[in-house]
């Protein structure tokens, strides 16, 4: 009898908890992902949005955010959840790719703008009546791609291979990075897969070693990023080594330690915002960023992902203003503005880079969206 | 009657639901419904047959790639893709089981994990379905020229399909082959004997609890119009798994329960733990592992049952209806040699439980194996009906070589057997305990049953078992629990079972064990009625005043080999059974 | 692929194949004494390793408070039963083993910063820390069901899984650690270079299962153990108590499981959900073995990692496919030579 009071309990609680919240301010419906596989990337993002403004243009802004654990019915069901319960006018997220590509059906037919926080094109791309809704922070990885095979040409490596995660980071990165690099006349002598939790990599790496290139890129984000790299040093290999953007955070500078020392990565400006040359009009922005996200989680554990949502922040606080001219928060009309300001974004200055925005293109960074950075005596510095 | 008031007004609750319910509780019920379909296939594959399986959601993922696929790579139809994917699925698990279901016990369920995690890579590493990363822009669905766009119009077809499911499976499970099934749980060893032949039965409720994963699946991809392979994964398997365990497994309602239970309070968990805790995470899955381990230390059925406590009637069990009786098997003409045994050996590594043992058992004649403990009796029996085959040797069964066929085949032969441990399925009616001893006498098959047209044939054999029962004297306890008889009526109440098989030849193991002195002076008559009818009875027996006043002839055995033959009064003055026996006379 | 390539596959594929044979050997004492397939047996090779992170990093790790909640939740059914059948001899004993010494540990931890201490300390601390709760664990969640089916068991086995990876992720977070090298030495072999972290694995493994070997031949305890895993009812009326030799028996596993995690935490960057698929491939050699026999699960545990390294070397992307996918002929192989004894209804 005990089991059967406390399962009605349960459910009574859970009918209760999950009861619709009535919000009459303008919001914001965030999910990302804080757990699971992406969260070395999800949980600066979440920080990040306890530091972003909590009134634009006169109105309260609400942030509601959401984990989906990594995880695509989950990142599906938090958008719909947004969408009905918490009537959200604008969708920010999600962390991963798989996750945004999988909301953008719920956001077009919700005519809800949203605003990814994930690297691949196709979130963007082919423009049409659904992505039309959908905009995103991040580089596209062809950018970064471009970065690095650009920094390999100019450094004479004419061979490379390839060693990623086996998930869509890893393959998305392939994807971008081998045809670039065929295009610039890049050799590519191996394609290797690992997983996160791997706890040795000395087969692929072996097998990389065995094509004798002039590099190795690993396309890994955080921690697990760096037993492949401590895996080549420890085999003796002394060929120049990148990184992807993924790897831009502290824990991964922990955990990699002197293996990682002369290692290779673009990112985005906010990663080195102070070696930014005072000319940079980014430079003021992305210091701004990092002091804040600094004081209120100490020094030193600044990321470049938490940054995406703070450009998503200032694409808002771009056209909220530009918005509430035309409708009310928590209209049709309101999501619809939203949505047109959003596009017509010119010249905003974010923590990543300058967005100029068009009705083809919804993400509007240019070459100044990212710079080359060097691992050096344990930090980061900006390859001039 | 109240019962099924209760379904209708679920019914009426859920056709109303999307009208009056917020849209999010809409979209949570649609994921409920998808879950449920894959539980309600774990039901009937865990539950009801005891095959525990942790690898579900890849065959929700084969569901949903192929559908994925097609749709978006050749523009076909989703309505053609459904039975495309279900087609793939059923090769894929057929093949599939037919590898890990011969894995015995607790091999099956590591099979899965392994086949699980396989399959899961497997999508991901395939370019063409889109790798990691997924395939989008996976059309709607039409309806009669209607798209169903909104989670609300799809809220009815995943309902419709699982109500559907529901009924079909609750049907499955009340027919000829739904009693089969039951029976494995127990042990396929009785299922078998009565002439189930179960690597079949658990292959069909392997292939039927994937095609629930593959249609829920094919329902996934097109409401969610994306898909990549992480709601595949291993750990969403376990998730289908936990559903049911905290559900009630063996509960076709514990699917819907424990898919609703577990959605709401994972969605619940999900809002309110990282608050509790002041940080993020999954840590709903500690919740759920803790509810699982304390929903399994103290009610293992799940929580369907206590749920259940709170409506008055219970379950509905088949009654017997008038119905034409089913045909018998041509009896042997009394006299003529019905088993022959020569040679009969069998060997368990290095210890010799039978030796050279020959006899012969002929129609309507009972004919008694006795010796001491250990003698190799129940090796001989089990040899004998196929269930531990012998080493070397030969047995003819009605003029035909049986030595090398399974149990299943010997019962189909018409020699049926009862067991010195009664292996009845406790929780079934007598009514139903015994007629899976008439398995073999119906013909319709799985689809028959869950479209309920075998009804016919249904009756016909429900009301065998029931003549069965009458002829055995236990009349007053058709409709009981098996499980609530004293031991010695079960017994006879396996009796029961092996008769509706319509054997000629009856092998009963220690059938007076446990009885009273009436009961076992009701159980001589009832043997000696059946001899007299021409029912050639072998049987293996301690109590010597019931085998000396009803046996025939007498065959004695000891350390595995034969020491006496012949008729009763014959071997009690054998002196080397005396010696063996009694420790000889002074 | 040369000599070289191949020499260095195998060294790795060694590597880990030690490890994976010290718990396929833990998974088969668990499975012989209790029946329990242990899933969770890869949490204790996290929970080891990150242990011995936070201590070393001088912060107090997350497995303390699970070591006291435990006790707690112990202490609490046992005394509630104590009390009902006025039996509280054994009590003084189980609160000294589950609430005073992890409440000195903690406060000895909360006095003076871990970090401090030498290596040998600290180890040792982590194995005081994370050993425990292999009997615990048994104690709460198996030994009330001890009579169940395996089936049953598996099931809990899965859920005790599932609730320690969440409880890794609230304890270390979810980004990845690891220690220091025990030992910066390495050895030339031929061209290839043999570092003496590995070779550390290697031989603190075989030293492991030599210790094994000695307990179960030599002593008291191990003898008790062998004859439990025989007949549990036979040992049962010999004295034996079952629930005595499946705490032991757990508590091996948590040692060799910690052991284990102590040891690779070096090589390797390590998370909280790492111990699942380490476990599993430790399980696939105990399936070889039949989770029955221990030379043959530890040949089957190297096996595995030889495989698993070759694989990695021939296609990355299908090395889990290829591992795991083999198990299943392995499985059929085993279940068409052991013949099932069906289990009274």
């Amino acid at each position: 009898m005990k089991i059967k009071e406390i399962l009605f309990g349960i459910l009574a609680v859970a009918a209760i908890g999950s009861a619709p919240t009535v919000y009459a301010d303008i919001n914001v419906g965030v999910t990302l992902s804080a757990t699971g596989p992406a969260a070395s990337l999800g949980i600066p993002e979440k920080n990040t949005f306890t530091l972003m403004p909590t009134s634009i243009g006169g109105q309260k802004i609400n942030y509601i955010v959401l984990d989906d654990a990594s995880d695509t019915t989950t990142a599906v069901k938090n958008t719909k959840k947004l969408i009905a319960e918490d009537k959200v006018d604008v969708i920010i997220g999600s962390t991963i790719s798989p996750n945004s590509l999988a909301m953008i059906d719920v956001a077009a037919e919700a005519e809800t703008p949203m605003i990814a926080m994930a690297a691949a094109a196709r979130i963007i791309e082919p423009m049409d009546a659904k992505r039309a809704w959908v905009f995103k922070t991040p580089q596209n990885d062809a950018q970064m791609a471009t970065a690095i095979v650009e920094h390999m040409t100019n450094n004479n490596v004419k061979t490379v291979a390839y060693i990623g995660f086996a998930d869509a980071y890893g393959e998305g990165w392939w994807n971008e990075f081998s045809k670039i690099a065929e295009v610039r006349k890049i050799h590519v002598t191996a394609n290797e897969r690992f997983n996160r939790a791997d706890t040795s990599v000395t087969g692929q790496i072996l097998k990389i070693l065995s094509s004798k290139p002039d590099a190795v890129l690993v396309g890994g984000a955080g921690t697990p990023a760096a037993l492949p790299q401590k895996t080549l040093r420890e085999k003796g290999y002394k060929g120049t080594i990148y990184q992807t953007h993924g790897v831009a955070n502290a824990d991964f500078l922990r955990v990699c330690g002197k293996d990682c020392e002369g290692t290779i990565l673009p990112a985005g400006p906010v990663l080195v915002a102070a070696q930014l040359p005072d000319s940079n009009p980014i430079k003021k922005v992305a210091l701004d960023y990092v002091t804040k996200y600094e004081a209120a989680y100490g020094p030193g554990s600044v990321s470049t992902f938490g940054a995406h949502a703070w450009d998503a922040g200032k694409l808002l606080s771009n056209a909220i203003p530009e918005a509430l001219k035309t409708a009310k928060p928590g209209t049709p009309e309101f999501r619809k503005a939203l949505r047109d300001a959003l596009e017509s974004t010119k010249n905003l200055i974010g923590a990543h880079g300058v967005f100029n925005l068009g009705p083809q293109d919804h993400l509007g960074f240019d070459q100044r969206a990212r710079v080359m950075v060097k691992i050096q005596g344990g930090t980061w510095k900006l390859v001039k | 009657m109240k019962n099924l008031i209760f379904l209708w007004a679920f019914i009426v609750a859920l056709a109303l639901g999307p009208l009056v319910l917020p849209e999010f509780y809409v979209t949570l019920l649609n994921y409920i419904g998808l879950y449920a379909i894959v539980s309600l296939g774990l039901v009937l594959l865990t539950g009801v047959g005891g095959l525990t399986s942790f690898g579900q959601a890849a065959f929700v993922g084969l569901g949903a790639y192929t559908t994925a696929y097609l749709t978006t790579v050749h523009d076909v139809s989703p309505w053609l893709t459904l039975p495309a994917g279900l087609a793939v699925t059923a090769v894929i698990a057929l093949s599939i089981g037919l590898i890990t279901l011969r894995l015995s016990g607790h091999f099956l369920p590591l099979g899965t994990i392994a086949w699980g995690i396989s399959l899961y890579y497997l999508f991901g590493n395939i370019d063409a379905l889109g790798g990691y990363t997924g395939i989008s822009g996976i059309p709607a669905l039409q309806l009669f020229g209607f798209e169903l766009k909104s989670g609300r119009e799809f809220y009815y077809l995943i309902w419709a399909i699982l109500l559907v499911l529901m009924v079909a499976t609750r049907n499955l499970l009340d027919s000829r082959e739904g009693r089969a099934i039951r029976a494995l749980k127990g042990g396929s060893l009785m299922a078998e004997s009565m002439g189930v032949n179960t690597p079949r039965s658990k292959i069909v409720i392997f292939v039927i609890a994937a095609l629930y994963a593959c249609l829920s699946g094919w329902l996934y991809a097109h409401l969610q119009r994306f898909i990549n392979p992480t709601p595949f994964s291993l750990t969403q398997g376990i998730e289908y798994l936990f559903m049911v365990v905290v559900g009630g497994v063996g509960h076709v309602w514990g699917a819907i329960f424990g898919a609703g239970l577990i959605t709401l309070l994972k969605q619940w968990l999900q809002d309110w733990l990282p608050q509790l805790l002041g940080q993020s995470g999954n840590f709903e899955m500690i919740v759920f592992g803790l509810m699982m381990i304390l929903v399994l230390h103290r009610s293992r059925d799940g929580m369907w049952p206590i749920v259940q406590r709170c409506f008055p009637e219970r379950a509905v069990r088949p009654r017997v209806a008038e119905a034409e009786p089913l045909p018998r098997r041509a009896v042997p003409p009394a006299g003529s040699v019905l088993l022959k045994i020569s040679n009969a050996t069998k060997r368990f590594g290095g210890l010799v439980a039978n030796d050279r043992m020959s006899f012969d058992v002929h129609a309507a004649e009972v004919m008694a194996l006795i010796g001491p403990n250990g003698a190799g009796k129940t090796t001989m029996f089990n040899g004998v009906s196929g269930v531990d085959p012998l080493t070397s040797g030969e047995i003819v069964f009605c003029g035909e070589r049986v030595e090398r066929l399974e149990a299943h085949e010997m019962a189909q032969r018409g020699m049926c057997r009862t067991f010195q441990h009664v292996r009845l399925i406790p929780t079934m009616s007598v009514l139903e305990n015994v007629a899976i001893g008439a398995h073999l006498r119906g013909r319709k098959n799985f689809v028959h049953a869950a479209c309920r047209t075998e009804r016919d044939e249904e009756a016909r054999l429900l009301h065998e078992a029931a003549l069965q029962i009458e002829r055995c004297g236990l009349a007053e306890h058709l409709y009981d629990v098996a499980s609530s008889l004293p031991l010695g009526k079960q017994r006879i109440v396996e009796i029961a079972r092996a008769l509706a098989a319509d054997p000629c030849l009856l092998l009963l193991d220690e059938p007076a064990a446990g009885l009273r002195y009436l009961e076992k002076k009701a159980l001589a008559d009832l043997l000696r009625r059946l001899r007299d009818e021409g029912m050639g009875i072998l049987l293996v027996e301690h109590d010597m005043d019931f085998v000396m006043g009803l046996a025939d002839r007498v065959v004695v055995i000891e350390f595995g080999q034969k020491l006496a033959e012949g008729l009763p009064e014959e071997v009690q003055r054998n002196p080397a059974v005396l010696e063996a026996y009694l420790g000889g006379i002074e | 692929m040369d000599f070289q390539i191949a020499l260095l596959l195998a060294q790795d594929g060694i590597t880990n194949g030690a490890i994976y044979a010290l718990l396929a050997l833990a998974l088969v004492l668990v499975f012989t004494v209790t029946r329990v397939i242990f899933i969770p047996q890869g949490e204790f090779v996290a929970y080891g390793a990150l242990t011995l992170v936070s201590l070393q990093s001088g912060k107090v790790p997350g497995t303390l408070w699970l070591l006291l909640g435990l006790g707690m939740v112990i202490t609490l059914v046992d005394l509630s039963r104590a009390v009902r059948a006025r039996k509280l001899r054994r009590m003084p004993s189980v609160i000294l083993f589950n609430c005073v010494m992890p409440l000195l540990l903690a406060g000895l931890l909360s006095v003076v910063s871990p970090a401090t201490f030498s290596l040998p300390v600290q180890v040792f601390i982590t194995l005081i820390l994370v050993v425990p709760l292999g009997p615990m664990i048994y104690r709460l969640a198996f030994q009330p069901i001890a009579e169940a089916s395996v089936l049953v068991l598996l099931i809990v086995s899965v859920a005790v899984h599932v609730t320690l990876t969440g409880l890794g992720l609230f304890f270390f977070g979810a980004e990845g650690s690891r220690t220091p090298v025990f030992t910066e030495t390495s050895f030339a072999i031929g061209e290839a270079s043999l570092p003496g972290q590995a070779l550390l694995v290697i031989v603190s493994s075989l030293i492991l299962i030599v210790a094994l070997y000695f307990l179960f031949e030599r002593t008291i305890y191990g003898k008790a153990l062998r004859a439990t895993a025989m007949n549990r009812t036979g040992a049962r009326l010999m004295g034996i108590s079952s629930s005595m030799a499946g705490m032991l028996s757990f508590a091996l596993a948590g040692l060799i499981g910690t052991f284990s995690g102590i040891l690779i935490s070096p090589i390797t960057t390590l998370y909280y959900d790492s111990g699942f698929l380490i476990g599993l491939k430790g399980f696939v050699g105990a399936i070889i073995g039949g989770l029955a026999s221990y030379p043959v699960a530890a040949i089957g545990a190297l096996l595995v990692g030889l495989l698993e390294s070759y694989s990695s070397f021939w296609a990355s992307a299908f090395k889990e496919v290829i591992v795991f996918t083999l198990i299943i002929p392995v499985l059929l192989w085993r279940s068409l030579t052991t013949r099932h004894v069906e289990e009274e209804p």
